[in-house]
């Protein structure tokens, strides 16, 4: 081959943005207007604790986001995540409470090792993603009920278990480590870590792996997909187990920082999650959307929901706050898309 | 509105595509109350003529009356309203309504909104009545058969008083009984001033069925006639193939090789009974026009549509299904590029390793820089006119989008490869170069299987050719001794 | 020969297509009268919502239904929205909102139509607002109602005053008896005036669903989109409309429920999509639209009902969740077994 032709081959294979990196970079500029118009309202938004705060205080929600981001990349939602919190965290709780220690009911439990605890907790929670996979991927029932009745399956069982209430006694004392070791030195903890681990995971996922590829593909063109060998019910499944495991993760870690399994906790997190998602351009209609947009989407928020604490606003705001913020950044993504093809 | 004696005047309608003349100068007549054919060959123009009529695509030039006034439509909507209904392969009825129902949807007599039986609507259902009594205005269209459903479109279309009514293919998926049923209700059309346009390719139909007849060849009006002053099936092909002047067919030498794939009695819905056998290095031609099974057979193949009796591929049993008969050495170009063979919204380089992601990736992990490489390999070979592998599919020509398919289904490493419709819709260069594409493969000792409705397309690549018509395979031919076309065109026509 | 086989195979799926009509024509009700069996068969124990603990009892029933008014003047409407191939997940919080703005405006001297009046334009607005997210912006309608749930819910949380958890009254402001007249105060047989309404919003929802061409026109759009705007039907205009009568009448029971609980509470409404879609899955209504029934939404409804406040005797209230979410799979694998959805297009 002769230089020349090289050359050209390498000028072939261009530099041009794709479009996900096209709009995960417009909600960057997003997210930086924001900044500066909430540095601009809110006293003391700018300190450098405040910022690391606002990557710090979502790291919950992120995990679940890695999850529904994908399922929503192949058009389906996953709204049983904040339930499949509730239910891990409570039954890790019950599982290694001591056995037969009190009269009370709600102080006695199984008595197994905390590891062991832990590990059957998360395999209950990746059944509520193999119930979702089912009804999703075999029967083709509209993810979004599916999975909402799975969420009240699964926070249900959570109640069952505390009687509405909470477990928290009995506890051994490995139990409260998870959630609360830091960083020496610093006040961040190592769910931040392990929130970070797990997006640079599914970011390395998306972009390089042969499954990621596949999600996109799925989501692009469902039947393209099948005729190119693509077992899609499988890979459906797949993804649910896993988004079921990532938020059987955090409730794990949940329930290790407040020492507690609360039957109530991370309610409303899967449409948080999906805000998320929708904020950082994932795209319903399939196969576009990345989890690096929904990292920024996540922290948009953070933005958003800081500030209006930081003016006073009572956390009532949430609600609309989040309602406006998702339509706008719905209309605002369409709307430079259109202009960048057009 | 005087009542011309022509109800459709075309005159020097022209319509252009990007490289290519479509329709070229096309003038004739259509006589009121009759039912008038269009016949041609794949290519002929007849689809795009129609699509000008029914308003999914514009005229290029040239104009087309409608009772003595010039008529055009923008879209399928403007074109009912103007009195020009077309009956659809895709049935489109609404199932979960009623016949009466679906007979007078849009046109409803109401009182503040409460529906009325009025005279009006009265009359409409009871043109269900006479056209086929057996189907009860009260009957849920979704437990009517698909010939049923096609009579409540003509219903429609007459009550709603259309001028003409447009059958695309419409006994492509009806038994024999109910076509016969169906061509009662259409020769019962011309007393309830209705005109029908009549599209087939199975050329007794016409002789049963039609008045007058238009041929059409390489988008330019032939002929048109009474059907009563032709003589004969083979006047009528004549007209439709012409001069086709087909190229040097340079027949294989060499031992006869073993056969990759066995097909056994295979039926479904559709099919009838297939079975035949393609060797190694062999390209073997499946010629049949609309509906005559040539996609169901291929998807069957493949593992996507169920059927009943055996393929064997390699000397092994095939299961059905695609990730299995990619497995073990098949690659299927479908027939629709853009909903079922390219990824529209991926880039080139997205779409091309897809099938066979294994050649690209280590333990899972995707070489982004041999996937580069393979893409710019097969952009090299196949000469996909890009300037970049991370143009987005949905920008590319129709040729290079189907060369990117091509390459999907070449990096698969198959052993078998099938074609649906290759070249469908793309200009002459392109096609040329895939079939040199084609020719080399057969040549490094890759099968083809070849699902055309073009004659020339299989005459010129083609080792065999079976014939298809109706589901069922009619006539096998080995190429190279004299191909009598006309033959050929009567046996997928429907002929003995 | 192929016209016989084909013949055959049609008379096997036209008779297998006649049971299965019959069927869905019929189990509705029994499985009503199935759970009324049932709950009237378990022992109730001595609670006080159900007089002397027996579920078939006059107090039971009466207070069963006047606890079903919200649900039966809205599902109605939520039925004909989503035989026309739509979805609305606000209604919910649509309703809270209007509960709202009702009490507050009752606390403040309004009289009863006026506030009414001003509730239910509240709810035609919120309508219009779904409408113009999924019709005019086309956004896919479960995301655009997920925006519009948590708007609404947001907004009704900005009226209730701060601290206070519902409009209830203070000793500033005394919530007037007479608010519950309309949803609590008995008129006949029992039971309260806004249950008779409730009747006739139902009648008047039957009979447009089944005479009238917005119900025709809803299955149409739902069953056949090309085919419907072929046939001229503004799929737009009819999808909006539709959307606007659904805030409605969620505005509707809204009011229904501030009366019933003399106070507007920003949370009432919570979980009244779920309860409709239940109730519209167990009617038979297919997901994709086209095909649907109020009348049998209705009777789904009235399943619910039963179900919710039978189990509430039965079982502690923490079991509810657990039962709410199988009632709705259940729900799901009945509807996926009885209704054959649309081919995807």
């Amino acid at each position: 081959m002769s230089v020349e032709t090289k050359q050209v081959r390498t000028n072939m294979v261009g530099r041009s943005m794709s479009n996900e990196s096209f709009i995960s970079l417009f909600m960057v500029g997003v997210l930086v207007i924001l900044f500066g118009v909430a540095c601009a309202l809110v006293p003391n938004f700018y300190l450098p604790q405040n910022i690391i705060n606002l990557i710090t205080n979502s790291w919950f929600v992120i995990i679940l986001g890695i999850g529904v981001t994908f399922l929503l990349i192949t058009g389906n939602f996953d709204m049983s995540v904040g339930g499949v919190i509730a239910l891990t965290g409570v039954l890790s709780v019950y599982f290694c409470q001591g056995a037969n220690v009190s009269q009370n009911v709600l102080a006695n439990g199984l008595g197994l090792p905390y590891g062991v605890a832990v590990a059957l907790a998360l395999v209950c929670a990746m059944g509520i993603g193999a119930i979702n996979a089912f009804f999703v991927a075999r029967l083709k029932v509209p993810s979004i009920i599916v999975t909402l009745a799975t969420m009240m399956l699964a926070r249900g069982i959570a109640q069952i278990v505390t009687r509405g209430a909470q477990r928290n006694t009995s506890l051994p004392d490995v139990f409260g480590v998870l959630g609360n070791v830091s960083i020496p030195g610093t006040s961040i903890k190592i769910s931040v870590l392990i929130m970070i681990f797990l997006v640079v995971v599914a970011f390395i996922f998306e972009k390089k792996t042969v499954s990621g590829r596949r999600t996109y593909l799925i989501g692009a063109n469902a039947e393209a997909a099948r005729l190119s060998g693509i077992k899609v019910g499988r890979h459906l499944t797949f993804l649910y187990l896993t988004s079921a495991l990532l938020a059987g993760i955090t409730g794990i870690l949940l329930a290790s920082e407040f020492k507690a399994g609360v039957s109530n906790r991370a309610m409303g997190y899967e449409f948080d999650a999906l805000v998320i998602a929708l904020l950082g351009g994932v795209s319903i209609a399939g196969g576009f959307g990345s989890v690096l947009g929904m990292f920024v989407g996540a922290i948009i928020l953070s933005v958003v929901t800081t500030a209006a604490t930081g003016l006073l606003l009572s956390p009532d705001w949430q609600f609309t706050l989040k309602g406006i913020v998702t339509f706008i950044a719905i209309l605002a993504q369409r709307f430079a898309l259109d202009r960048r093809k057009g | 509105m005087k009542l011309t004696d022509n109800v459709l005047e075309i005159r020097e309608l022209v319509k252009d595509f990007p490289g290519v003349r479509a329709v070229n100068n096309v003038s004739f007549d259509i006589k009121r109350n009759t039912v008038h054919c269009l016949v041609g060959e794949n290519g002929a123009g007849k689809s795009t003529l129609i699509k000008i009529l029914t308003g999914a695509s514009l005229r290029t030039g040239g104009k087309v009356l409608l009772n003595g006034e010039e008529y055009w439509a923008h879209n399928p909507k403007e074109a009912k309203q103007k009195g020009i209904s077309t009956l659809f392969q895709e049935l489109n009825v609404v199932d979960q309504l009623t016949v009466e129902e679906n007979l007078t949807l849009g046109m409803e007599d109401t009182t503040f909104g409460f529906l009325r039986k009025t005279d009006k609507i009265n009359a409409m259902v009871s043109v269900m009545n006479s056209l086929e009594p057996s189907i009860s205005p009260r009957q849920l269209v979704s437990t009517l058969s698909v010939a049923k459903k096609q009579i409540v479109e003509i219903a429609k279309a007459v009550a709603s008083e259309s001028d003409i009514i447009i059958m695309d293919e419409p006994t492509a998926a009806i038994s024999e009984s109910e076509i016969a049923r169906l061509f009662k209700i259409i020769k019962g059309l011309r007393e309830k001033n209705v005109t029908v346009i009549y599209i087939s390719h199975r050329l007794d139909e016409i002789f049963e069925l039609g008045d007058y007849v238009t041929v059409m060849r390489d988008g330019k009006h032939i002929d048109t006639k009474p059907v009563s002053a032709i003589h004969d099936r083979s006047e009528l092909i004549k007209m439709m193939i012409g001069k086709t002047v087909f190229e040097e067919y340079t027949p294989k030498e060499g031992e006869c090789k073993d056969a990759i794939l066995q097909v056994k009695n295979l039926s479904n819905h559709k099919l009838n009974d297939i079975s035949f056998d393609v060797h190694e290095g062999e390209i073997v031609g499946f010629y049949g026009l609309v509906g005559a099974g040539k996609t169901e057979l291929a998807r069957a193949i493949y593992g996507v549509d169920d059927y009943e009796g055996e393929i064997i591929f390699k000397g092994r049993k095939l299961q059905p299904a695609p990730d299995k008969a990619i497995a073990a050495g098949i690659a299927l170009v479908p027939e629709e590029r853009r909903s079922q063979g390219l990824f529209t919204i991926l880039t080139i380089r997205g779409n091309v390793p897809v099938m066979n992601m294994k050649k690209v990736s280590r333990s899972g992990f995707i070489n982004a820089a041999q996937e580069r490489n393979v893409t710019l390999e097969y952009i090299d070979t196949l000469r996909i006119a890009t300037n970049s592998t991370e143009k987005e599919a949905s920008k590319l020509s129709g040729g290079n989008q189907q060369k990117v398919v091509f390459a999907k289904c070449l990096f698969a490493d198959a052993n078998l490869l099938m074609l649906d419709e290759p070249t469908r819709g793309i200009d002459v260069g392109a096609k040329s170069e895939i079939y040199g594409i084609i020719r080399r493969l057969s040549e490094e000792g890759k099968s083809i299987m070849i699902f055309s409705s073009e004659l020339p397309e299989v005459v010129n690549i083609c080792d065999t050719i079976y014939l298809l018509y109706d589901g069922s395979m009619k006539a096998t031919m080995r190429n190279g001794c004299d191909i009598d076309s006309e033959k050929i065109i009567h046996i997928v026509t429907g002929g003995e | 020969m192929k016209g016989a086989r084909d013949e055959s195979l049609g008379i096997r799926m036209d008779r297998s297509n006649a049971v299965r009509a019959n069927i869905k024509k019929v189990y509705i009700y029994v499985v009503l009268v199935l759970i009324v069996v049932v709950f009237s068969l378990v022992k109730l124990g001595q609670v006080e919502m159900f007089g002397r603990g027996h579920f078939l009892s006059p107090d039971s029933i009466v207070n069963l239904l006047r606890a079903a008014v919200p649900i039966l003047t809205l599902s109605g409407a939520f039925t004909l929205l989503m035989i026309s191939g739509y979805i609305d997940l606000s209604v919910g919080s649509a309703m809270s909102l209007s509960a709202v703005v009702f009490a507050l405006m009752i606390l403040n001297g309004f009289p009863f139509l006026p506030a009414l009046a001003i509730t239910l334009v509240v709810g035609i607005a919120m309508g219009f607002l779904n409408g113009t997210l999924v019709m005019k912006l086309r956004i896919t309608p479960v995301i655009a109602t997920l925006v519009t749930l948590n708007l609404f819910k947001g907004i009704a949380l900005l009226i209730v005053p701060a601290g206070l958890s519902a409009i209830k009254g203070s000793a500033a402001k005394i919530m007037p008896a007479w608010i519950n007249d309309y949803a609590r105060k008995e008129v006949l047989l029992g039971l309260p005036a806004a249950f008779f309404i409730a009747l006739v919003v139902i009648a008047i929802l039957v009979l447009v669903q089944r005479k009238t061409i917005l119900g025709k026109y809803a299955a149409a759009m739902g069953g056949n989109r090309t085919a419907a705007e072929l046939s001229g039907i503004n799929v737009v205009k009819m999808g909006w409309m539709l959307y606007v009568i659904v805030g409605f009448f969620a505005a509707f029971a809204g009011v229904a429920r501030a009366s019933y609980m003399s106070l507007g509470d920003p949370l009432s409404g919570d979980g009244m999509e779920l309860d409709c879609i239940i109730a519209v899955l167990l009617g038979g209504t297919a997901f994709s639209g086209g095909e649907g029934s109020v009348a049998k939404t209705i009777v789904g409804a009235l399943i619910i009902m039963c179900v919710t406040t039978g189990l509430m005797t039965v079982i502690p209230a923490f079991w509810q969740t657990v039962a709410k979410g199988s009632v709705l799979l259940l729900a799901v694998v009945l509807n996926h077994l009885l209704v054959r959805e649309k081919a995807k297009a």
